[in-house]
């Protein structure tokens, strides 16, 4: 409850210092930390469309709240038949893709609209071929654009069953007509890194305000100890894993000896 | 409960860890086999990361094979000589091994390959030891006792570099045992195996070394090969998770020893018939998975994470 208290103090204080029309935000979380038993987290973020209470939201004005994940390179396969087996056969790397992408708005938003400013991923238009020229892709020998299409699909759908991919609407709450509230599922499948939130208030299609802000997703816990120092000292790590191979090992050996003896 | 699988960035059950390894060591105890031809693919079905569950295997294997040696070198069983000559081959064969293994990793192709050489390899394991069981099993219903020859006479005593095995009564070339270490080597790093089951009848019939050392050398020899695969898999390919390799290794010690107990008290034919089944019915799971058309043809690898 410390939160919602928070939270209206912040707002509170935030409308008696601007003045203007603005687009007020806050969030809960700095920092996310994921350990072993980690099973997901609602990051809350909050805000108001106005700094003004006494301005009210209408039906033209929405909120377009967008969480971008540390980037990566991955590389899609497909796998084809050949003599009856299926085997990986063309790949396409797409680089610099976000690892956790999440885009919640209080209406629908059109792709157009999403397109034209240039948020978040690409989005197909119906008439039109998509612009990959915004991506960093290397298509290897795909040339047909229905293949790279296809490419494409298969990265957003693969991500979404991971839970990373998301694109919601409806999912804002408004309270009073100026403030909003909403809660962004962070699955325990997110990458670290650094992520950033942006918050746009569209009013009449066109953006009239925004607003980001970063968070920090770390993993902690003996397991992210032995993560790293697997990566830091390769050749340490794999000489302690011997290690404690040889003494249970050797041990088990032991142990069975007295036992035979008896 | 389940726990979390640092490398393999996953969780599993504990239970179902430590009953694999319990399971699989329980076989390798009481057959004389490393059991990693069994540990890998089953770790392949429980979801962990094919280049991750060879790599830890072979991990495991480091200490279910010291178990083993012990216990065969208090009874003068090894050839220390003979491992010794295995082990130049399998060095280099290791290197090269996971050399491949990192080059099909990087083109996308190690979870095939790695399917199409188990199932070749469990195949062929399954029928022999079907085919083998069942002849002794009719060979006892008929009352024959089946005479082996002691020493075999072929092209291994024919080659330069011929050596004095005191311990093993051989005096042979270096050149063929060299070469069996090798493709071990190459194997044990692509398959995350021992290769016992491979080297024991290499060493039989190709050098003719006799019955009561081979199985103590092979194991004392893989010690050196699947230590030099962790370690060179925990430095190129990364892949070593050090929580399941702990839990293996645990499960399957103890499973060894008891393995070992039970094959004094039970009779050996009947089991490796069902082992041999079972080995048939993971082979077939490999090839099914190869043949029918999956319902996603698409896969993602992400190949650099900025931090």
């Amino acid at each position: 409850m410390n939160l919602r208290i928070f939270f209206f103090i912040t707002l509170l204080v935030l409308a008696f210092i601007s003045s203007a029309s603005a687009l007020v935000i806050g969030s809960d979380e700095e920092e996310i930390y994921i350990d072993a038993n980690f099973s997901g987290k609602n990051l809350l973020v909050f805000g108001a469309f106005y700094s003004d209470p006494s301005q009210a939201r209408d039906d033209k004005s929405d909120i377009l709240i967008e969480v971008v994940g540390p980037s990566e390179d991955v590389i899609i396969r497909k796998k084809e038949s050949f003599f009856g087996f299926w085997l990986n056969s063309k790949s396409v790397g797409f680089n610099d893709v976000p690892g956790f992408y999440y885009l919640s708005s209080t209406n629908e938003i059109t792709n157009e609209f999403l397109n034209e400013n240039n948020i978040g991923l690409l989005n197909k238009k119906d008439t039109q071929l998509i612009d990959w020229s915004v991506l960093n892709i290397d298509w290897g020998n795909i040339k047909n654009e229905k293949d790279k299409e296809s490419f494409y699909d298969a990265l957003i759908r693969t991500k979404e069953i991971e839970d990373v991919y998301r694109k919601v609407n409806g999912e804002i709450d408004i309270i009073d007509g100026n403030l909003f509230r909403s809660y962004i599922e962070i699955p325990n499948t997110v990458p670290v890194g650094q992520y950033k939130v942006n918050l746009y208030l569209i009013i009449d299609n066109k953006i009239s305000n925004e607003y980001s802000y970063n968070f920090k997703v770390t993993r902690v816990g003996i397991e992210e100890a032995i993560y790293s120092f697997s990566k830091n000292y390769p050749l340490i790590y794999g000489l302690i894993s011997l290690l404690i191979a040889i003494l249970i090992g050797w041990s088990g050996a032991e142990v069975f000896k007295r036992f035979r003896k008896v | 409960m389940s726990i979390y699988l640092p490398i393999a960035e996953l969780s599993v059950n504990i239970f179902l860890l430590l009953s694999l390894g319990g399971v699989v060591g329980f076989l390798s105890g009481m057959f004389g086999l490393g059991g990693g031809f069994l540990m890998t693919p089953i770790l392949i079905f429980m979801g962990i990361p094919t280049n991750v569950a060879v790599a830890t295997s072979a991990n495991q294997i480091v200490a279910s094979s010291i178990s083993g040696t012990i216990g065969y070198w208090r009874q003068g069983l090894v050839d220390f000589k003979m491992g010794g000559v295995l082990l130049i081959g399998s060095f280099f064969g290791s290197i090269l091994g996971v050399w491949i293994f990192s080059k099909l990793v990087a083109l996308g192709q190690i979870d095939t390959v790695i399917s199409i050489l188990y199932f070749s390899l469990l195949t062929s394991i399954g029928l022999i030891m079907l085919i083998e069981s069942s002849q002794v099993i009719r060979d006892r219903v008929r009352r024959k006792t089946v005479k082996r020859k002691i020493h075999y006479h072929n092209w291994a005593h024919k080659l330069p570099f011929k050596i004095k095995f005191y311990k093993s009564k051989l005096y042979i070339s270096a050149i063929p045992p060299i070469i069996i270490g090798f493709v071990i080597g190459i194997l044990s790093a692509t398959m995350g195996i021992g290769g016992t089951f491979i080297l024991i009848p290499a060493m039989i019939y190709f050098l003719g070394m006799p019955t009561s050392k081979v199985i103590g050398t092979s194991l004392f020899q893989i010690i050196f090969v699947t230590a030099l695969v962790t370690l060179l898999h925990a430095t190129t390919t990364f892949a070593v998770d050090a929580v399941l390799a702990f839990f293996l290794i645990i499960s399957s010690v103890i499973g060894a020893q008891v393995g070992v107990l039970a094959a004094n008290k039970l009779r050996g034919e009947e089991i490796r018939a069902l082992l041999a089944i079972i080995v048939l019915g993971v082979a077939t799971k490999i090839a099914l998975d190869l043949l029918v058309e999956p319902s996603e043809i698409f896969n993602i690898s992400v190949i650099r994470a900025l931090f």
